[in-house]
C-alpha cells in the first residue's frame, strides 16, 4: 500500500469520525467526552499513518511516538494543537526524519495543527531554562506508538529524576508565568468578554494546580500519582464542576468558529446561553444569567491559584526577608503565614465581630485568605443569616473597611465568600452581572471594587494630575461616605428601572436603614449616587470654560466638600470602566471643572447671600422642620436673612437651629460662646456683633491654649449678628484629661472677646511652640481680588501650616485696619488655604493698602 | 476624495456627529485633542498655585468623503459647531490620493 493511499482512506475516516464526534456534543454539549473522543480519533490515525511509514523505513523503530501537551492529558480540544514528541535514545538519522516530516506534513493534510518536536532521552532530562514550556509539557507525556520501551524510560526514569532534581525551579518558573498571565488581565476574572482559557479562572488556571500538584508529589515520591488524585479533595468537586462546563464552552468556541479562538464575545455569549452550552436542564436562560454561571466556575478555578502561595518565589532574599516579616502581622486572632491569613480558632468567624475584623485585616494589610479560612467563612455564613439585619454596628465595621488601603481586596473577598450578599442582599443584584456596552471591560460588582481601588491607589500618585486629586482626598472630611457611594452607584444596574441611578437610590435607602446612618450622611450618599453621572455629562456636553456652566454645576453641587467628593467619585468611576477609559485628557477635563467650581464656590460666597423672607429654597424648609413646635419659625427665618448661602449649605438643620437658640438666649451683648466635641475634634461656635479684631481673639486664644485649628468660618447676617464657628484638634488632650478646662477656656476666649483679656500680650508671652521642620515645603501665596465680590476684597492665602498662622494672618489683617466680612480656613495636609473677605470702611480695599497687605501677608507667611 | 480635518468644542461632538449623520456622512475618527490657535488659553489660580490652561481641550474629526459631499458636510460641522465665540474651532481640507479598504482591498470612494 502506498503512502498516498493511505492518507486518503485516513482522510476520509478522520473526517467522518470527526463529524460525529461535533454531532455528538451538538447534541449532548458533553464537552469532555467530545475532547477525549477526539484524542483517541487522533490516536488512531497516527497510529495508522505511523505503521505505515515504519513499513518502509526501518530507520524509524527505535522512535516513539509521544503525545503531549493538551493531547497528552486526552483532551484534545477541536482546533488547539496537536503536540507530538518523537523520541529516540540518540538523534534519528536523515532517513528517519524525513519520514517524520512526512508524517507530521499528512496530519497537516488532516487539519491538525501539529507542533512537533523531536529530541533524544537525554534532551527531556535536562531543564531548558529557555524553554521551560517544553519541561512542563513533558508532565503530560502519554504513549501512543512506536518503540515502548524508550517510553517507559522516559515515564519512569528520565522526567521523575528530572523533575526531582529541578522542581523549585520548575514551581518557580510556572509561577512566575501564572502571575504575568494574571497581571496581563487585570488579576481578575470579571471580564466582560473573557478569555476561557487564560483569564484568571480559565482553564489554564486548572492545569497550573494540577502540574503544581504533580511536580510536588514527584519530587517527594518520584512516582506518578493516579492523575484523579491530583488535586485536593476540598477543591475536586467544584473544580470538576467547572471543568465540565469550561470545556463544553471551549469546544463550543473552537466549532463555532473554526479556530483556536478562546474569546467569550458578546455575541458569542448569546449563542451559548441559547444554545444551552454547559446548563444540565433544558431551560434556557438569558445571556447574562449564563454569564453568571460562567463567573462561579471561573471564581471555583480561581480558587486554586491558593497553590501559587506554596510555591517559593524566584525572588531575592531581601524580598523573601521582606515576606517573611508579614508573619509579624500575626495577632489573638489571626495568623499569618506566607503572606495568608490562618484563623487561630478555625469557629472564630462565627461572631460576626471576629468576621469583620478577619476583612478589616485584609483591607489594611493587603493579604489575602488561606483556602482554609475561605472555607470557615463560607461555612459561618449560613447561620448568621437572621442576625444579618440585626448587626448594630455594621457601618462602623464597614466604614473601616471602606477606608483602609486594600478596601478593594477585602471587598472582593467578602463578596466572593457571600459576605457582602448575606449583610447587603441588593448587592445580588449585580453580582457577575454583565452588562454589554463598547467600553466597560469588567462585570458592574468588579467594576464597582476597581473604582474604589481606584481612589486607595491616589495614595501613591504616579503623575502630578494624580497627585492634585491625591490633594483633594486628604482633604474630605468624611471619606467613608464617597467610598460608600462608589460601592453602592450602580447597584441599580441589577434591577429593572427606568435608570439605574434611580434603582441605585431605592437599594441605597434600604441599605442605608440596616447601616443606621446618620440623615446627613446619608444625604450625602444619595447626593453622589443621584449625581454619579453629572460632572461626566457637563464635561462631554458643556463646555467648562464658560462661567454659565460652571455656575450652572456649582448650583447642581452646592458645597465644596461634596466638590470634591463628586470629582473624586468621577475620577474612580471612569477610571473603573477600563484601564485605558481615563485619558489624561479627560483627567485633565475632571480636574478643570473641578478647580474652576472649587474656584467658584469659594469666591462667591459673599454675593450670595440667603433672602429668607421670599425664599422657597427646600434648605429653608427643612431648617424650619427640624426645629421644635415651641420655635418661633418667623424669627428663625428672620435669623436666617442675610448669611451666606454657603451656611445652609455646610450646617445640618439641627446645628442651624441650635444656633437659632444660642441666639434666642443671648442678651445681645455678651458673646455666647458654646464648645462640642465631635468626632475626635472640638468646635468652638461664637455668636456675638461685631467688634475690631474679633476673629484674630478667638484664633489667638485657641492658639495659647495649643489647640491646633483645622478650619474655621466666620459669616454674618443682615441683623450683624457674627456666627464663627473653629473646628480644632486638642493636641495635647488638655481637655479630654482636664473636663474642668472646657469651662476655662470658654471663659478665656469670652474674656478675650469682651477685651477683659488681651490676646496680643498672652500671644507673646505663653505661645511658645515647638518648632518642627515640615516634611512638605509649600511656597506661600497672597492672591487680592477686587472682581470675585460686589463689595469685599476676596484674599486668598496659600501656605506652610504652623501653630499661631491664623492669628497672626488675622491679627495682622485687623492691624491694616481691615473688616473680615467672612473667613473660610481649610487645612489640607500640611497646606493652609485660607480665604478672607475684607472691607475697609464699609467698602473694597484701596490699592495701596493692597499692596502692602500683600508684602506684610507675605513676610510673616 | 477630501479628508476633512475639523478640531471643535468638546461640547459639541454630538451636534456635530448627528448633523453629519444626516447628511449621509457617517464614517469618521475621533480624537481627543488638546491646543490652541488665537485663543490662548488662560491662567487659573487654584488654592495657591497658578497653573496656565494653554492647551484647552478639544476634539479633532477625521474623515474622507468623496469631493462631491464635502461642500455639505462643511456646511453641517459648522453650523453645529458654531458659537460665535472665540474658540469655535477650524476646519481643514486636504486631497487625498487613494483609499484603500483593508478587508477586500477594495479602492477608491467605494472603499470609504
Amino acid at each position: 500500500m502506498s503512502f498516498t493511499a493511505i492518507t486518503f482512506s485516513t482522510q476520509d475516516f478522520f473526517k467522518t469520525e470527526s463529524e460525529k464526534i461535533r454531532a455528538r456534543f451538538e447534541d449532548s454539549h458533553n464537552g469532555q467526552a467530545a475532547v477525549r473522543e477526539r484524542s483517541d480519533l487522533v490516536d488512531k490515525v497516527t497510529t495508522q499513518l505511523w505503521d505505515s511509514a515504519i513499513e518502509s523505513s526501518e530507520e524509524l523503530g527505535n522512535v516513539c511516538v509521544v503525545a503531549l501537551g493538551g493531547y497528552g492529558r486526552q483532551t484534545l480540544f477541536p482546533c488547539s494543537d496537536v503536540d507530538l514528541l518523537f523520541l529516540s535514545p540518540t538523534s534519528p538519522d536523515e532517513q528517519a526524519q524525513k519520514q517524520i516530516r512526512k508524517l507530521c506534513q499528512d496530519l497537516w493534510d488532516l487539519h491538525l495543527r501539529v507542533s512537533p518536536t523531536t529530541r533524544t532521552l537525554a534532551d527531556c532530562g535536562k531543564l531548558h531554562r529557555d524553554n521551560v514550556e517544553f519541561n512542563i509539557s513533558l508532565l503530560d507525556c502519554r504513549y501512543i506508538c512506536g518503540d515502548k520501551d524508550l517510553f517507559e524510560q522516559l515515564r519512569e526514569q528520565i522526567i521523575p529524576k528530572m523533575v526531582a532534581r529541578d522542581a523549585t525551579e520548575l514551581m518557580q518558573r510556572l509561577a512566575d508565568l501564572t502571575r504575568a498571565r494574571h497581571q496581563k488581565y487585570g488579576q481578575t476574572i470579571f471580564h466582560l468578554e473573557p478569555n476561557i482559557k487564560d483569564c484568571p479562572g480559565g482553564l489554564r488556571d486548572y492545569q497550573v494546580a494540577y502540574w503544581l500538584t504533580l511536580i510536588s508529589e514527584l519530587e517527594k515520591t518520584r512516582v506518578w500519582p493516579k492523575a484523579e488524585n491530583i488535586l485536593p479533595a476540598t477543591l475536586r468537586e467544584d473544580c470538576g464542576t467547572a471543568l465540565d462546563f469550561l470545556s463544553a464552552v471551549r469546544c463550543f468556541l473552537h466549532y463555532r468558529q473554526g479556530r483556536d479562538l478562546n474569546g467569550l464575545t458578546y455575541e458569542l455569549q448569546s449563542e451559548a446561553a441559547a444554545a444551552g452550552i454547559g446548563s444540565a436542564t433544558a431551560t434556557r436562560i438569558s445571556p447574562s444569567e449564563w454569564m453568571r454561571g460562567y463567573f462561579r466556575h471561573a471564581r471555583a478555578l480561581y480558587r486554586l491559584t491558593v497553590l501559587l502561595d506554596e510555591v517559593p518565589q524566584a525572588r531575592s532574599g531581601l524580598y523573601r526577608f521582606l515576606e517573611n516579616r508579614k508573619s509579624r502581622l500575626s495577632n489573638a486572632d489571626f495568623s499569618v503565614v506566607d503572606s495568608r491569613i490562618f484563623l487561630r480558632q478555625l469557629s472564630s468567624v462565627e461572631d460576626p465581630a471576629v468576621l469583620f475584623s478577619l476583612f478589616e485585616f485584609v483591607a489594611r494589610h493587603g493579604l489575602k485568605l488561606s483556602a482554609e479560612t475561605e472555607r470557615c467563612v463560607e461555612a459561618a455564613i449560613p447561620s448568621m443569616q437572621q442576625r444579618a439585619n440585626q448587626h448594630s454596628e455594621l457601618w462602623a465595621q464597614l466604614r473601616r473597611i471602606l477606608i483602609l488601603p486594600h478596601a478593594g481586596a477585602a471587598l472582593r473577598a467578602m463578596h466572593r465568600t457571600g459576605l457582602l450578599v448575606l449583610f447587603f442582599s441588593e448587592f445580588g443584584a449585580i453580582d457577575s452581572l454583565v452588562i454589554r456596552d463598547y467600553y466597560h471591560r469588567y462585570t458592574v460588582d468588579e467594576h464597582s471594587f476597581v473604582a474604589i481601588e481606584n481612589l486607595h491607589a491616589l495614595r501613591a500618585p504616579g503623575d502630578d494630575l494624580q497627585r492634585r486629586f491625591r490633594d483633594v482626598l486628604d482633604g474630605i472630611e468624611k471619606p467613608d461616605l464617597l467610598f460608600l457611594a462608589l460601592l453602592l452607584h450602580d447597584v441599580g444596574k441589577g434591577v429593572e428601572t427606568p435608570n439605574h441611578i434611580e434603582g441605585s437610590l431605592q437599594a441605597a435607602d434600604k441599605i442605608f436603614q440596616r447601616l443606621r446612618l446618620e440623615i446627613d450622611d446619608q444625604d450625602t450618599v444619595r447626593f453622589l449616587i443621584g449625581s454619579h453621572l453629572r460632572m461626566s455629562a457637563t464635561m462631554t456636553g458643556r463646555d467648562i470654560f464658560d462661567p454659565k456652566v460652571v455656575q450652572e454645576f456649582c448650583d447642581s453641587v452646592g458645597t465644596t466638600e461634596r466638590l470634591k467628593m463628586l470629582t473624586l467619585l468621577t475620577y474612580a468611576d471612569i477610571k473603573a470602566v477600563n484601564p485605558e477609559a481615563l485619558t489624561p485628557w479627560k483627567a485633565e477635563i475632571i480636574w478643570q471643572l473641578y478647580a474652576a467650581s472649587s474656584n467658584y464656590l469659594s469666591r462667591t460666597v459673599d454675593d450670595q447671600r440667603v433672602d429668607a423672607q421670599t425664599s422657597n429654597e427646600d434648605h429653608i424648609k427643612r431648617i424650619v422642620s427640624a426645629a421644635s413646635p415651641d420655635v418661633d419659625s418667623r424669627q428663625l427665618i428672620s435669623f436666617l436673612e442675610g448669611f451666606p448661602k454657603r451656611y445652609l449649605l455646610t450646617h445640618t438643620p439641627d446645628e442651624i437651629v441650635s444656633h437659632f437658640r444660642m441666639h434666642q438666649h443671648w442678651d445681645g451683648v455678651e458673646p455666647q460662646v458654646d464648645l462640642l466635641k465631635q468626632n475626635g475634634y472640638y468646635q468652638v461656635i461664637l455668636l456675638t456683633v461685631d467688634r475690631p479684631s474679633l476673629f484674630a481673639r478667638v484664633a489667638g486664644t485657641l492658639s495659647s491654649w495649643g489647640m491646633n485649628i483645622l478650619k474655621a468660618e466666620a459669616f454674618a447676617n443682615k441683623a450683624g449678628t457674627v456666627l464663627d464657628t473653629f473646628r480644632f484638634v486638642d493636641l495635647f488632650r488638655t481637655l479630654d484629661m482636664n473636663p474642668t478646662e472646657k469651662a476655662r477656656l470658654k471663659r478665656s476666649l469670652e474674656d478675650s472677646l469682651s477685651g477683659e483679656s488681651d490676646v496680643r500680650e498672652t500671644m507673646e508671652t505663653k505661645f511658645k511652640p515647638a518648632t518642627k521642620i515640615p516634611k512638605v515645603k509649600i511656597k506661600p501665596s497672597v492672591r487680592i481680588d477686587d472682581e470675585s465680590s460686589s463689595h469685599s476684597t476676596l484674599i486668598e492665602i496659600t501656605a506652610q501650616d504652623r501653630p499661631g498662622l491664623l492669628y497672626d494672618i488675622s491679627s495682622n489683617l485687623a492691624g491694616l485696619g481691615c473688616n473680615i466680612e467672612v473667613a473660610i480656613i481649610d487645612t489640607q495636609g500640611q497646606s493652609a488655604i485660607d480665604v478672607f473677605y475684607v472691607t475697609q470702611g464699609g467698602g473694597k480695599l484701596d490699592p495701596s493698602i493692597e499692596s502692602r497687605m500683600r508684602d506684610v501677608l507675605l513676610q510673616l507667611l | 476624495m477630501t479628508k476633512i480635518e475639523a478640531v471643535i468644542q468638546t461640547s459639541k461632538l454630538e451636534a456635530v456627529k448627528t448633523a453629519l449623520h444626516e447628511i449621509g456622512a457617517e464614517g469618521m475618527t475621533v480624537l481627543e485633542a488638546r491646543g490652541h490657535g488665537r485663543q490662548k488659553g488662560h491662567t487659573e489660580f487654584y488654592r495657591g498655585r497658578e497653573y496656565t490652561v494653554d492647551l484647552i481641550p478639544k476634539i479633532k474629526l477625521e474623515m474622507v468623503l468623496a469631493d462631491d459631499m464635502v461642500e455639505r458636510a462643511v456646511e453641517a460641522i459648522v453650523n453645529a459647531a458654531r458659537t460665535g465665540q472665540i474658540g469655535d474651532g477650524k476646519i481643514f481640507l486636504s486631497k487625498i490620493d487613494e483609499a484603500i479598504r483593508i478587508r477586500n482591498q477594495e479602492r477608491g470612494v467605494s472603499a470609504l
